[in-house]
């Protein structure tokens, strides 16, 4: 089923490849090239018309500057203040269902794993005024906390498929063995299954990192302002009353993107892992 | 050290002390919601409530600043949740659902006659007034009309028009000479509504347009008709830009300032951009939108920003002290001037900035708009019936023989809303 290798096929395929795939390159980082050029134009180039010419002058350093010196560092710093909490939340709830619903065996458990898939098929959009009347009621509301301790909620059930399936597959033999010793179960979760589970581990971080990083939706209905907000809902305060500064837009977005990206190149083995990982058996 | 910032602390009490109404020193809270995200109005909205602070040391004033776009989705949530005590918010009908729904405080007490509100602020009364009582304060507004390059319709030989036959002659002038007469671009639909706002005001009035505003005329009235039929000369005379439907007004301007078009219609917020982007004064200038049916007094669009107390505020006097404190003439003068809003302060003791729009706008409001002054079409018409009526300009500026189709369609929204 693997596409045959693009050594193998004749000359006119090859050059027909070369020449296809930088164009379909260029198309695809099209829009991601537009946003770098226009974090570089000044403000005058977008009320002349030069949208996609040469610029007619780079303001780089003005406009990074000028969003450095805005309310983005601290939209920044709220991202990563709700992220690292749910991310560190969500593995460490999920090791532990994981292990429970990996290891034993009770009446119900395949009910409660299921129980936890199901709620990953909610289309989360339903649950908008539900969930905003729920932290209003609970006074998180416009919080952090509020917004860290939903995506806690709502991406353990996620994790947990992915860390159970994972448990599963280790040999449990491991587990018997130390039973055999007389090791406490709990024993056995930290110092057994727990240094097997640094791969998985690993990988569900990145991947939940670049999910909350991501979050746009919750992060505009629970929360407003900039005491709260993170920083793909702070990007729009650079929308004027009249005007949009494409510009200033620009520049914040291509900052705010850099985190996930970082995290992305640094993990890419763990990143990669997480996407396929008990794909293959 | 200590000693001076002190003595600057008092005596800048004292200037505030005495621009605004002397009135004894509040203590509590005050908690205010503000959608003046972008820069300079920000500052100045911080400026003026730092001064309100300093009169009144022992206030505790929180200030919330929204993205103004996030701020139209935001607004219901947090009046009914999270009440702020003073926000900002639009005249009219923009302000009538949240009046409707019991959210906004009824303020008919500060509008009392004999006071200076009452006296100061008398232009704008009626646009804050649901149910003959009054739910906000105006702070600032702007006037709407034609910017031109003055240098092309020098070229040409042309001059302002004065009537709607001096604009149809003006535009077939700038078109042989090989360019547009107006920019737009109506992607938002807001634009065309400008354009529907003064041909229908000047082809059938003030009186008639709050009607059409008020549902009371069907929109396949004749009168309605003889407004999209000037509107279709324009249009088939080729005076607006092509491909409109595509660009943002931002995407418009530049037909302006490279001189392929010779004007635009827009409010005053449109000047700075143009500026920006290499307009002097002396290239652009500013006229009144030309009368069209002969007799009918003229009337002008001024969009009008408010605030308001909101219903569930804890602090209801110290907002009232603030409201009071913001209509005032120093303030108003001072938070439309030229380097903060840029605009036109409502109270009529204000003075205007020396800007060569603003004067002609606040001499063009103030003296040469007997008809009255609308807000603008999306703040007159109520929510639904605005957004399709829009979408009907929309598609007639590009195909202007779908009119009955247009017609009958934003009829039938006219029948449900109302």
């Amino acid at each position: 089923m693997f596409p045959k290798p693009i050594e193998k096929s004749s000359r006119t395929w090859q050059l027909g490849y070369q020449a296809l795939l930088p164009t379909v390159m260029l198309l695809w980082l099209a829009p991601l090239l537009a946003v770098a050029l226009f974090s570089i134009r000044p403000d005058s180039d977008f009320l002349v018309g030069n949208y996609w010419g040469w610029p007619s002058s780079f303001e780089m350093a003005k406009n990074y500057g000028m969003v450095f010196g805005s309310a983005m560092p601290r939209y920044i710093m709220n991202s990563f203040l709700i992220t690292m909490p749910t991310v560190i939340g969500a593995v460490a709830l999920s090791c532990m269902t994981g292990f429970a619903l990996g290891v034993y065996k009770f009446r119900g458990n395949l009910l409660i794993f299921f129980m936890f898939i199901a709620g990953n098929f909610v289309p989360f959009q339903i649950l908008m005024v539900p969930v905003r009347d729920l932290t209003l009621d609970i006074g998180l509301y416009n919080t952090k906390t509020g917004l860290v301790l939903f995506h806690i909620a709502f991406q353990t059930g996620f994790c947990t498929l992915f860390m159970r399936n994972f448990i599963k597959a280790l040999p449990y033999e491991l587990i018997e063995a130390a039973r055999v010793e007389g090791i406490a179960e709990w024993r056995i979760f930290w110092f057994v299954v727990l240094p097997l589970m640094k791969p998985a581990i690993a990988a569900l971080s990145v991947l939940i990192f670049t999910f909350i990083w991501n979050d746009y939706f919750w992060a505009i209905v629970l929360t407003q302002g900039e005491n709260a907000q993170p920083v793909t809902a702070g990007i729009t305060s650079f929308n004027a009353q009249f005007r949009a500064m494409y510009h200033l837009m620009s520049a914040g977005s291509i900052i705010a993107a850099l985190p996930p990206v970082l995290m992305f190149f640094l993990m890419q083995k763990h990143f990669i892992a997480g996407l396929t990982l008990g794909a293959v058996k | 050290m200590r000693s001076v910032l002190k003595a600057t602390a008092v005596s800048l009490a004292t200037i505030v002390a005495l621009a605004a109404p002397a009135s004894a020193e509040l203590t509590g809270n005050l908690k205010i919601n503000l959608d003046t995200s972008n820069p300079a109005p920000r500052a100045t909205m911080e400026a003026l409530i730092a001064k309100f602070q300093a009169a009144n040391p022992a206030l505790n004033i929180t200030t919330n600043v929204i993205d103004r776009e996030a701020y139209k989705t935001q607004i219901r949530n947090f009046l009914s949740a999270d009440a702020p005590d003073v926000l900002t918010w639009y005249a009219a009908n923009r302000m009538k659902p949240y009046v409707e729904a019991g959210l906004l405080e009824d303020v008919s007490d500060m509008w009392a006659d004999g006071t200076d509100i009452a006296k100061e602020l008398a232009s704008t009364k009626g646009a804050l007034t649901v149910d003959g009582k009054q739910w906000g304060v105006p702070y600032t507004y702007y006037q709407w009309g034609i910017y031109y390059r003055k240098d092309i319709y020098q070229e040409l030989g042309l001059s302002e028009p004065s009537n709607f036959d001096d604009m149809l002659s003006n535009c077939e002038a700038m078109i042989a000479s090989g360019r547009k007469c107006y920019t737009i671009g109506n992607k938002w639909l807001w634009t065309g509504a400008g354009w529907f706002d003064y041909l229908n005001l000047r082809t059938n009035g003030f009186n008639f347009h709050m009607q059409m505003a008020a549902g009371e005329i069907e929109w396949t009235d004749p009168r309605v008709r003889e407004t999209f039929a000037n509107w279709g000369k324009l249009i088939r005379m080729g005076a607006f830009i092509d491909d409109n439907q595509n660009k943002d007004w931002q995407q418009s301007l530049p037909f302006m300032i490279d001189g392929s078009a010779g004007a635009i219609l827009m409010g005053n917020f449109a000047v700075s951009p143009l500026r920006e982007g290499g307009l002097t004064d002396d290239q652009l200038d500013f006229h009144q939108f030309p009368a069209i049916t002969a007799g009918i007094a003229m009337a002008e669009d001024a969009p009008t920003d408010t605030f308001h107390i909101a219903a569930n505020a804890k602090n209801k006097d110290n907002a009232r002290a603030f409201l009071a404190y913001i209509v005032s003439a120093d303030a108003q003068t001072e938070m439309n001037n030229g380097a903060n809003l840029g605009q036109l302060p409502v109270n009529s003791k204000a003075s205007v900035d020396d800007d060569k729009f603003l004067n002609k706008g606040f001499e063009m409001l103030s003296s040469n708009s007997p008809g009255g002054v609308a807000q603008f079409f999306d703040r007159d018409f109520p929510a639904e019936m605005a957004q399709a009526a829009m979408e009907g300009f929309q598609e007639f500026m590009i195909y202007p023989d779908n009119l009955d189709d247009i017609l009958d369609r934003i009829e039938g929204v006219r029948k449900e809303v109302y």
